[in-house]
């Protein structure tokens, strides 16, 4: 019998099959013991033993080696099922043909990762027609031998294949571990973790739920495709309560039963948990494609399981700060610094799309008195109604912003000067409409009013610094003319030139309303 | 190019692709085309596992797919958009029952290319009948009537191999191709017509089940046949009836008569139709177009479909190939207004769950402690588990 190298077996393996697989090393195997000794086919059957059962994984036949599905039981007491029993090689004859079994007993690694193996009873049947004549004794020892040569280079396949997983599951650990710590700085980090979740073990879905503890709700947050697509499910809420959806029991620490046992082997639960407080729940699942999750990937997955929740809280810690930092707490409006960024992008998409951007800059009338008289506690109350009214007025794409002390400014997009103007009516009346209580006064109540200037690109400017500047100058026209008003910078400027050319009239404290 | 076929229980396919294959190397001696045989397991996986790691899973260029699993992979990202290649889809060349499932969407798309179909039918051997059926075609028109003919069928003296029914596509155990013609015969399905609820739990769909599982149960079939390992497939003079959805081979020479599967009084019934489509990461889309082009032309897909007792797709082909027929009239009452498997997103993966369920069954029976809620509780999770799918796609 001549020995082949395992490279000889698989000179070039086939597109689409890695070298090492097992069944194409199976394939090599049939094809080559048939040709050899001259069978009329050849199958490979794996031997379930819990069941009795020879499921059919490959066979040979006129030419074309094929996997199919069938799982039978081998007749009690046929050459097949002696050839199990005692696992020594039995031929057989019968109106099927000439048969010749050859048990074989391969060592898996085992799947859970341990560094076992798992023995798989296997048989092959060489198969000659009835017309054609039985296997001879030593025909039938030549045959084994050819085969058990094979079984030695398949060891040295599984070992390669063995090796590649083992060097996947370390760029897996190295990269994952640099994905979830780098993930505190990136802006969308939730994506950033579901990507790095899905690159390396790539589950049909995976799914991200965070407890929003003070509504008591587990609220979705993204899901990832095994295609990598990712998108929202915030959409998804499910009261944090015993009994009100499987999920919430499982946050809750209290789910068992049929469907869960049933679930096991194509989905994870994974509560993530922070110093032993759970914040939300990870699942990666393989339902779509009903495949078992590997014991080795849900074991690696799982050991990442604090670096994922810690990662999840940091990022949910760090928007956290970058709220404080970016937002005034007393009004609950943007800062000064949150508004030059944003400015800086609605100039650009007004002046891009030839759109206009109107900006709304107003200031509390009297304010630094109120502090004086009343206190900063009232001076703050003020403040935080303006920020209310303020809010509850806008659009979605609207920006406003406490530019400073008292001045608020507004950058209304793609509005005109008269939508602008509507809206500071709109303000000024309702927060005129605010009553401020003032314990230990007279007055008993304070009442607000707003002076509001306008201006807008591109009628009043052209520039971001212009139009900052034509806001301010519209406020201080209203500021110098009697306050608790509103002035657009077009309208100032035709007044100004008006007075301009009347030979200074207005110098003399001729006050008009604009 | 490679292809990668399905895996069938008939080893006559795999020549005939073989031979097909030959026809078309020797046509196009450029074109290099290897082709692969797979089961539908191992089909399935080899393309989810694509979608997991597609450098380290390549796909083949052109695979062949159950229709039904147009939709899922084309949602996937897996399957090239085969309409602006294909004259015969512009042009809608298919029976109409095809069409419906084909452009399910109605996105002016078309992802696969109907090849081959077969439809589940009965046949009979009238001299084995004699004395249990005098008129098969009335007594046989309905599951009852065809459940009391298998009782009254003895067998003949000295046959000690003879069985009263023979299921040649068997793979062992109870599949969902087994039991979904009879789920079909009592108008039950998996899913709701509208799609939005799995309906493994009604009743129709049940007694669908059930039908087929009795036949076990009452040792009318043998599950996990130890006689199919020993001898392969029944011959046909060993039995008095055989449901399979091909034409059989030496079926004139055994003498066998066909008729529409039980149930189907008027003809019609479930159709399984098998599609060609080329992958989204072939390397060369217009070569592997052009391949299922010339495979769905009506001389080869004929031929092919021919060689394994099967049907081609392409109208021209298949009117042909059902004027040819010796049971040309049975043949068109099957085909007279058949149902395909919806072809919808979860459509494969509620196959599976059913298929789960019926593998746990079927190991039950064998061991002789099935009893009919285990089937209730199998197809009520089946049904939670498919409900719940339908919720996530």
């Amino acid at each position: 019998m001549i020995k082949k190298s395992v490279n000889e077996h698989f000179p070039s393996p086939l597109p689409g099959e890695a070298f090492g697989d097992r069944g194409a090393f199976m394939r090599g195997a049939l094809e080559a013991v048939t040709g050899e000794f001259g069978l009329d086919g050849a199958s490979f059957y794996e031997h379930d033993l819990k069941n009795g059962l020879l499921r059919l994984r490959l066979r040979h036949v006129a030419g074309v080696t094929f996997e199919h599905q069938e799982n039978l039981r081998p007749v009690p007491g046929s050459a097949a099922a002696r050839a199990l029993e005692t696992q020594g090689r039995t031929a057989g004859k019968g109106s099927g043909g000439s048969f010749l079994y050859l048990p074989f007993t391969f060592e898996f690694c085992d799947p859970s990762g341990a560094r076992a193996t798992v023995p798989c009873s296997s048989l092959i049947r060489l198969e000659r027609s009835p017309r054609r004549r039985g296997f001879t004794a030593s025909e039938s020892a030549k045959a084994e031998a050819y085969l058990r040569s094979y079984l030695r280079d398949y060891y040295k396949a599984e070992f390669l294949s063995l090796n590649r997983k083992y060097d996947k599951n370390i760029a897996a650990i190295t990269e994952l571990t640099e994905v979830f710590a780098t993930a505190l700085r990136v802006r969308d980090s939730f994506r950033h973790i579901l990507s790095g979740i899905q690159t390396y073990f790539g589950f049909d879905r995976v799914r991200l739920y965070l407890i929003d503890e003070k509504n008591r709700k587990l609220k979705g947050e993204l899901s990832a495709d095994i295609r990598g697509q990712i998108k929202s499910i915030s959409y998804e809420e499910i009261p944090l309560e015993a009994g009100a959806h499987r999920f919430a029991d499982i946050v809750l620490g209290r789910s068992s039963g049929a469907f869960m046992e049933r679930y096991k082997d194509c989905v994870l639960y994974m509560p993530l948990a922070v110093q032993g407080v759970t914040i939300g729940l990870l699942i990666v699942d393989n339902l779509l494609s009903q495949q078992k999750i590997e014991p080795q990937e849900l074991a690696m997955l799982k050991s990442f399981g604090g670096q994922i929740a810690l990662a999840v809280d940091n990022s949910r810690l760090f928007d956290k700060v970058e709220e404080l930092s970016l937002y005034d707490e007393l009004t609950k409006l943007p800062l000064r610094r949150y508004f030059n960024q944003r400015y800086q992008e609605e100039f650009y998409r007004a002046e891009r799309f030839k759109q206009p951007l109107a900006m709304v800059w107003a200031d509390i009338d009297y304010f630094k008195e109120v502090n004086d008289t009343y206190g900063h506690q009232i001076g703050d109350k003020v403040l935080k109604e303006a920020g209310r009214v303020i809010l509850s007025n806008l659009r979605k794409i609207d920006f406003p912003c406490r530019y400073g002390g008292d001045e608020i400014i507004i950058l209304l997009p793609q509005a005109t000067g008269e939508e602008a103007r509507r809206l500071a009516q709109r303000l000024s009346q309702e927060l005129n409409e605010v009553r401020i209580p003032v314990p230990f006064s007279s007055a008993k109540e304070l009442r607000v009013t707003l002076s509001i200037g306008v201006a807008t690109f591109p009628g009043d400017a052209a520039t971001m610094d212009s139009l900052l500047e034509k806001a301010d100058d519209a406020l201080y026209w209203v500021k110098s003319h009697g306050r608790a008003g509103i002035a657009l910078y077009s309208e100032v400027a035709a007044e100004k030139a008006k007075a301009a050319a009347a030979g200074g009239e207005a110098k003399n404290g001729d006050t008009t309303k604009v | 190019m490679l292809i990668w076929l399905l895996s069938d229980h008939d080893h006559r396919k795999h020549v005939a692709f073989k031979n097909l294959l030959g026809r078309f190397s020797a046509a196009y001696p450029d074109a290099r085309a290897e082709f692969v045989v797979k089961s539908r397991k191992s089909m399935w996986e080899s393309l989810f596992a694509h979608l997991r790691d597609p450098k380290r899973n390549q796909l083949a260029d052109v695979i062949e797919i159950p229709q039904n699993w147009t939709e899922l992979l084309s949602r996937l990202g897996l399957l090239s958009d085969l309409l602006p290649h294909l004259d015969c889809l512009a042009q809608r060349r298919f029976p109409e029952f095809i069409l419906k499932e084909l452009f399910y969407n109605d996105e002016g798309r078309a992802f696969s290319a109907p090849w081959w179909l077969e439809a589940p039918a009965l046949f009979y051997r009238p001299q084995a009948l004699k004395g249990a059926v005098a008129d098969p075609e009335k007594e046989l028109a309905t599951w009852e009537g065809f459940r009391a003919a298998l009782d009254r069928v003895k067998p003949p003296p000295r046959r000690p191999a003879f069985r009263a029914l023979s299921v040649p596509g068997s793979s062992g155990a109870a599949a969902v191709t087994d039991v979904l013609p009879r789920v079909w015969g009592r108008r039950g399905g998996l899913f709701s017509e509208d799609y939005n609820r799995a309906t493994f739990n009604r009743e129709e769909t049940i007694g669908g089940v059930d039908d087929w599982l009795e036949l076990a149960v009452s040792g009318k079939i043998e599950l996990f046949s130890a006689e199919r390992f020993e001898t392969g497939p029944q011959p046909a003079e060993d039995c008095a009836f055989m449901i399979s959805s091909r034409k059989l081979q030496g079926a004139s020479r055994a003498g066998l008569r066909m008729l529409p599967y039980p149930g189907y009084p008027s003809g019609g019934g479930l159709l399984l139709a098998y599609n060609l489509a080329v992958t989204s990461s072939a390397r060369d889309q217009g070569a592997a177009s052009a391949f299922v082009g010339w495979a769905l032309e009506p001389r080869n897909a004929g031929v092919f479909a021919e060689g394994f007792g099967a049907f081609p797709c392409l109208k021209p082909a298949f009117e042909e190939r059902v004027r040819e027929e010796k049971e040309e009239e049975v043949y068109r009452r099957l085909f007279a207004a058949p149902e395909l498997m919806p072809n919808i997103m979860v459509y494969p993966t509620a196959e599976l769950l059913l298929q789960r369920a019926l593998w746990r069954i079927s190991l039950k029976i064998v061991r002789g402690d099935f009893d009919r809620e285990d089937l209730l509780r199998e197809l009520i999770m089946a049904q939670g588990e498919a409900d719940y799918l339908l919720s996530l796609y």
